[in-house]
């Protein structure tokens, strides 16, 4: 059946024709075609039309004529619109034209980078002298020395260049002396504290380049954001030319926003979105709609694949046309789904945002994302999954009972109208820039006068008191025994990761063969796989035996199959403590500070949750170590006069507290435009005494009611360690965002508190509603 | 270990807090004074340099330096990994760094290069200094005129540290670091000849037990940075003619060890050397010459190698009969390792089966061998993957054995 056939079928159904909420169309747009450039080498004019490319896209056309004269540039175009090509021509043409040329390629991930590799070597196998490696984490020891000596084009990642290549630069010689283009692909991806690392990174690039008197061109490529011009020159330093016009076609598009049905009005509860999704997906997969699926979290792409499996196995139960794709999955796993996709073997795939990114995937049909993604430019990102140059194609967002996702499907104008999101960065940030500062001088003794992106004059000087600089002459030298790049992490994971071994699996010749079958960084680690939880992969689960995370240990986890109908969330207990504050502001009845603060996680326990009907089955326990994190936040301390004259129960007055935490943290995204996760929540006790131990929210809740003082205090803090900002934003906006929680519990239609305001009722309780308004009310000021 | 580490951290205190304590009133005599060294001045620069000289015959612990001066091409390129001998003459430089770290990488440098060589009648040791890290310039074209006169380098662990980390500096400085020239590693054959022996193979333990040198009040390796950062911040020097006693030292044990193990390896096989050492030498000898390698291996053997360096030695030899296809003297030597008396070792007893099964086609006595095997192996716990090759491999024989006699009952006459 065609999709259009379908998409009519789920708008016209009595079923669920209601449920959808919006709907957009968008009109197929014709190519616009340019002609190989006169200067583009014959051989690669050649190479080009044995791959059936007979003429280049408008903006491909102009990006090699922009790298001709020398410019950097970056490149905004959508998914699916030949970009590759963009940067691939100019650099064929270096290595093709100039045999000393050297080129850098730059992927957040080494997933992309072994994709574009096998791109480029299909494109330029008939061409000469191509020598053309990655340089990663997964390349084996006695293989970089080859690379080293032999590549004349290197794709990496950010984390290897500064951990790997540059403090080594004295065995890259040829490399950085010969550096023609520098090529950054996604460059979307690099914003907040990763953004801000990778631009000091590029700052230590090319200064290492100009040791060895080179200075590459920077060809950059970005999915649709606000500002990819600034962007890129924020991370590169330098003048960049912004092309954004595709010349690509696109085919017709559908857009729909579904609304899951709610099936306890009283409470306010809706269908799960994560059943809603599975459902839709399914009914598309069955007529052979090429399908892709976006989760929000590892453990929702388990369960939305699990669910997806059951409802389209044929009759031998097999269900392999429907594969999961996610962060952890070994990479043998995921080149066999993307080999799987590309051929149209696998139908269907259900994938974290892992799949937002470049990956070639070929063409699907229809992208369903569970839930809004937390930016626009990401849900843009996703929808574009689905999408061919001709023919018709369909996204459908199934909302989530967040307030964030009730919003947007009520008001789709706001949806399809709002701007892409600012991609920000901050390399100047203190404690970014001074690690960059130590490991530019690890590599290069820095001038007294030398700037580094700026005047780092105070940095230099502050580094010489803390004794890891000296100065002799005229230069800061690095003098300490340590690797300073070993300690500065451009991304908040970590680089020990977990490796997930399934003690029951056997050979071909069945002999018991312990077997690694997935990877968890350690920030996740505790709250997926502790011992006795179900950890899945595609969908099939394994119970956790043992975990092994002390320092002296291999960091492992022993898993065997099992055969469960349920899997396992983690409870965890939590705690926030003000370790200094930068600013104050009191109005009547409210104390707002903000300033730094240690946040503590620790895994306690989980809840079984049975699958499909998603019911709480049961539960455990669970020892392990606390987790701490330094960050930002800003917090709220309430008058206890304020709270007195509101109501005398102690019990009520928590519950308020409790859902206009709940409040402020859902809405404070729609002001700092960023992901509800990077904002985390906690309703603690302002008193010192309270500090150094984490409780879970219900030992809390006792612990405020029976405390001899009474000072709860919500805390929202960055959720990046050592904060991006965000909390100070928070701190600014405080005023807007507390008139906009009024509003919103004025305007939602529940009695006491459903997930779109306060919280549910039965979580929040049911005065927390009217205590909550009653609160606001107060520290609102009337218009 | 944990003793060590606290123990190192007092130290690192002691020597922050005393450095602490005094005042950085400028040093009472001057650096070339403190260490017996003279200021040169290069056209990149100066640099302190400080020489030594030793009589040839000088003795660095019970050993003389002349078995070095004396050491043949040929017995010094049985020693180097790649067998290859050193230009003629013998224009070698045993070298030694002194860094600000061992993390590798650009930020490391190598603030004192010692080197010694024979010059006549003299072991001279000269070591190179940097007074400051901006003195880097002085110091590299100071090496690189020394390295131009010699053919090669003596090291120890130098192809892991020592001459990456000079190349490094020599490439960030612009300059051409000999590359392709001789080097023997004294840390290979130190680890052929002591590692069953000594608790680890690091300079100081075989300067102790193997040349009987003992360093009175030296400074450990560890602080040698945090002394010489100190020094750099405080310009306070008391403690670096400490560091430069600990570099001679290692240059003259790098040069007395050269001498005692190029005079074994000529005299191999000898009977005043313990079996380990000789199993050692057997090795160091197995390409070049295999006759005085296995003739090394049998007085090893003769002289009582304990286990399990005896079975790891017989599976070698064993190994080395089989290349030759002379089953019974493998057999032999299989059985001999099969009965290691403390730890299970599945290989000779797959190898003893297989001799059976293929070579003897006794396929019964292949049965018996594996039974006994796997008793052993259950009764040493043996990993579960052990006990599986075995069981299929037993199963295996017992189908065979059932065919065959199938077949031979068959072939009766009726």
């Amino acid at each position: 059946m065609q999709i259009r056939e379908l998409l009519d079928e789920l708008l016209t159904s009595l079923e669920t024709g209601p449920l959808i909420s919006a709907v957009r169309h968008f009109e197929a747009k014709p190519a616009v075609f340019a002609s190989f450039p006169s200067s583009l080498d014959p051989r690669i004019v050649e190479a080009l039309k044995d791959r059936g490319v007979e003429q280049l896209y408008s903006h491909q056309a102009s990006a090699f004529e922009t790298a001709a004269k020398g410019e950097h540039l970056v490149v905004v175009t959508p998914t699916a619109s030949g970009k590759t090509l963009c940067y691939n021509l100019p650099v064929l043409q270096a290595l093709v034209q100039q045999p000393e040329a050297r080129v850098l390629y730059l992927f957040p991930t080494k997933a992309l980078a072994q994709d574009q590799l096998a791109e480029l070597t299909e494109l330029a196998k008939s061409l000469p002298d191509m020598r053309m490696f990655t340089y990663d984490g997964d390349t084996p020891q006695d293989a970089r020395r080859s690379v080293r000596a032999r590549a004349n084009l290197v794709l990496t990642n950010p984390d290897m260049l500064h951990s790997g290549i540059l403090p080594h630069h004295t065995k890259w010689v040829n490399l950085f002396q010969n550096l023609k283009y520098v090529v950054i692909d996604e460059l979307h991806a690099y914003r907040g504290v990763f953004g801000s690392h990778l631009a000091n990174v590029l700052r230590r690039l090319k200064r290492i380049c100009r040791h060895y008197g080179a200075s590459p061109q920077f060809i950059m490529a970005s999915a649709t954001i606000a500002n990819p011009g600034d962007l890129a020159q924020r991370l590169t330093g330098e003048t960049v030319v912004e092309l954004a016009e595709s010349g690509a076609p696109t085919g017709e598009k559908t857009f729909m926003v579904y609304n899951p049905p709610v099936v306890n009005p009283e409470l306010g509860i809706r269908a799960p979105y994560l059943g809603e999704a599975s459902k839709l997906a399914a009914r598309f997969l069955r007529q052979k709609v090429a399908t892709i699926v976006f989760c929000q979290s590892r453990l929702s792409t388990e369960v939305v694949l699990s669910t997806i499996k059951k409802m389209v196995e044929d009759k031998t139960g097999d269900s392999g046309i429907v594969r999961g794709y996610r962060g952890g999955y070994l990479p043998l796993r995921r080149r066999e789904v993307e080999q799987g996709l590309r051929s149209g073997e696998v139908l269907g795939v259900v994938s974290t945002s892992a799949l937002e990114l470049g990956i070639d995937i070929g063409h699907l049909d229809l992208a369903v994302l569970a839930g809004y993604p937390g930016t626009i430019a990401s849900m843009w990102q996703q929808a574009g999954r689905a999408g061919r140059r001709t023919g018709e194609s369909a996204a459908v967002m199934v909302a989530t009972s967040s307030p964030m996702d009730q919003y947007l499907a009520a008001h789709p104008d706001y949806l399809f109208g709002a701007p892409p999101e600012h991609a920000r960065v901050n390399p100047e940030n203190p404690f970014i820039l001074i690690n960059h500062v130590k490991c530019a001088a690890f590599e290069l003794p820095l001038g007294a006068d030398e700037a580094f992106g700026g005047d780092v004059s105070a940095h230099m000087e502050a580094l010489e008191d803390e004794g890891v600089l000296h100065r002799a002459g005229e230069h800061f030298h690095w003098s300490s025994e340590t690797y300073p790049a070993d300690h500065i992490s451009l991304r908040t994971v970590t680089s020990d990761n977990f490796l997930v071994i399934d003690t029951t699996a056997r050979d071909a010749r069945q002999v018991k063969r312990r077997q690694i079958i997935a990877e968890v960084d350690w920030k996740s680690a505790f709250a997926m796989i502790y011992p006795k939880a179900i950890y899945m992969v595609e969908g099939e689960p394994f119970e956790v035996q043992e975990l092994h995370y002390r320092e002296d240990e291999e960091k492992v986890a022993y898993v065997k199959k099992v055969v469960v109908d349920y899997f396992t969330d983690a409870i965890t207990a939590k705690g926030v403590w003000i370790l200094q504050r930068f600013g104050r502001q009191e109005t009547p009845g409210l104390l707002a500070e903000q300033g730094e603060v240690l946040v503590a996680e620790k895994v306690v326990g989980f809840k079984k949750i049975k699958m499909g009907t998603l019911e709480n089955v049961g539960s455990g326990e669970v020892e392990l170590p606390q987790q701490e994190m330094q960050t930002t936040s800003a917090w709220l301390t309430l008058d206890p006069a304020l709270l007195a004259q509101i109501s005398p129960r102690r019990d009520d007055l928590v519950d308020g507290l409790r859902a206009l935490s709940h409040l402020l943290h859902s809405l404070a995204p729609t002001f700092l435009l960023c992901d509800i996760r990077d904002v985390g929540s906690w309703l603690g006790d302002g008193s010192p005494s309270q500090a150094g131990q984490v409780v879970t929210r219900e030992t809390m809740r006792a612990q405020l009611m029976q405390g001899e003082t009474f000072t709860p205090t919500i805390y929202l803090y960055d959720n990046q360690p050592g904060g991006i900002g965000l909390a100070e934003r928070i701190f600014e906006v405080l005023p807007d965002l507390l008139a906009r929680g009024f509003e919103t519990l004025e305007a939602c239609g529940c009695r006491s508190g459903c997930p779109s305001c306060a919280g549910p009722v039965n979580e929040v309780g049911r005065q927390a509603k009217p205590i909550a308004m009653n609160i606001l009310k107060r520290l609102v000021p009337r218009r | 270990m944990a003793r060590d580490l606290t123990e190192l951290t007092r130290i690192i205190r002691r020597i922050e807090a005393k450095s602490r304590q005094r005042p950085p009133a400028p040093p009472a005599r001057s650096l070339e004074a403190l260490l017996d060294g003279a200021v040169e001045e290069t056209e990149r620069g100066k640099l302190l340099v400080v020489r030594r000289r030793f009589p040839v015959d000088h003795c660095h612990g019970a050993q003389s330096l002349l078995a070095a001066r004396d050491a043949t091409p040929e017995a010094l390129a049985l020693l180097s990994r790649t067998g290859e001998a050193p230009a003629a003459g013998r224009r070698l430089l045993y070298l030694d760094t002194e860094t600000t770290g061992l993390a590798g990488g650009t930020g490391t440098y190598a603030f004192l290069v010692g080197v010694g060589f024979f010059d006549g009648d003299d072991f001279e040791v000269r070591q190179f200094f940097m007074r400051d890290l901006d003195e880097e310039p002085g110091l590299l074209t100071a090496l690189e005129a020394m390295f131009r006169e010699f053919d090669g380098f003596v090291t120890y662990n130098g192809a892991g540290f020592d001459l990456p980390l000079l190349e490094t500096r020599f490439v960030l400085g612009r300059r051409r670091f000999p590359g392709e020239v001789f080097h023997l590693d004294l840390l290979g054959p130190a680890r052929r000849l002591w590692s069953a022996r000594l608790d680890d193979c690091r300079l100081g333990t075989v300067e102790q037990t193997i040349l009987r040198f003992i360093r009175d009040d030296d400074l450990p390796g560890a602080l040698i940075p945090t002394v010489y950062f100190e020094y750099l911040r405080r310009k306070q020097p008391h403690e670096l003619p400490r560091i430069f006693e600990h570099n001679r030292h290692d240059i003259l044990s790098l040069a007395a060890l050269t001498g005692w193990v190029a005079d074994a390896v000529v005299r191999a096989p000898v009977s005043d050397l313990e079996p380990e050492a000789l199993a050692g030498l057997g090795r160091l000898l197995e390409a070049a010459e295999p006759e005085r390698s296995l003739a090394c291996y049998r007085m090893a053997l003769d002289a009582g190698l304990a286990a399990p360096f005896r079975e790891r030695l017989l599976l070698r030899l064993a190994q080395g009969e089989k290349r030759r296809a002379r089953w019974d003297e493998a057999r032999a030597l299989w059985e001999a390792a099969a009965r290691a008396p403390r730890d299970f070792d599945p290989r000779p007893w797959e190898e003893i089966a297989k001799v059976h099964e293929h070579r003897r086609r006794d396929l019964a006595a292949a049965r018996s061998v594996v039974e006994e095997a796997l008793a052993l192996a259950r009764r040493h716990r043996a990993s579960e993957r052990v006990l599986a090759a075995f069981e299929h491999r037993l199963e295996r024989l017992g189908r065979r054995l059932e065919r065959a006699v199938v077949l031979s009952g068959a072939r009766q006459p009726a």
